[in-house]
């Protein structure tokens, strides 16, 4: 009885942590691209470079996993992620806004090369 | 003259030579780490499959570079990224960015 009744939770443990890694959910690509001219400016351009407070190239984000776009947002926004410009711009997002642009941006990445 | 020539000539071989073995040398020394530890969520190539995980393949370099430098110095939080990146010494890190920008590529610069 106690075996089983440790399984049980063994196995609800292993299905909450399987259901904790599950995508974040489908943003509306097409409500996404009414909301990128903020992004276009650096990441539309290739080899784009920041100015401040480091020089390097802004990352491709075109074909990325949205789910990692939406963590990247949200990292902005929370500040454990720190760059000035995305934190503004981050910060000024709602988590619909987020998945939409992600959404956006995976799908852009899928129509090949420009 | 033809000496000076012929010194000129020797060291921009030797130069050109030892650019050519340190640039291999770095794509090995990166496979180790990406088969050691990387691969596991981010592919071999970079092209990773699980959704949470970033695809690195044809990032651009200095950024990648960059990343990796933010997770070791806590710039950058994450908890997992955080106990890799500790462990990885500047050219170790120069030699991923190197190996990981250079892979194949679904990523993009666009509108």
């Amino acid at each position: 009885m106690i075996r089983s009744t440790l399984l049980v939770a063994c196995a609800a443990a292993f299905a909450m942590s399987a259901m904790a890694q599950s995508p974040a959910p489908a943003g509306n690509a097409e409500l996404g691209s009414q909301k990128v001219q903020m992004c276009q400016g650096c990441h539309g351009i290739p080899g784009w470079r920041t100015a401040y407070p480091e020089v390097y190239q802004v990352p491709k984000i075109a074909g990325q996993h949205p789910a990692y776009l939406v963590k990247a947002l949200q990292d902005y926004k929370s500040g454990a992620r720190m760059h000035p410009s995305m934190r503004a711009i981050a910060a000024s997002l709602s988590d619909a806004d987020m998945a939409n642009i992600a959404a956006y941006y995976a799908q852009t990445g899928l129509r090949g090369t420009p | 003259m033809t000496g000076l020539r012929c010194i000129a000539g020797v060291i921009a071989l030797t130069a050109w030579l030892t650019a050519g073995l340190a640039a291999a040398a770095d794509a090995e020394a990166a496979k180790k780490i990406v088969t050691g530890t990387c691969q596991a969520c981010h592919g071999m190539d970079g092209n990773s499959a699980i959704p949470d995980n970033p695809k690195l393949a044809g990032q651009h370099r200095d950024y990648l570079a960059k990343a990796l430098r933010d997770y070791k110095s806590g710039a950058r939080k994450n908890p997992i990224m955080a106990g890799f990146a500790g462990t990885l010494s500047p050219q170790d890190i120069d030699d991923l960015a190197a190996y990981f920008s250079s892979q194949p590529a679904v990523l993009q610069s666009r509108m």
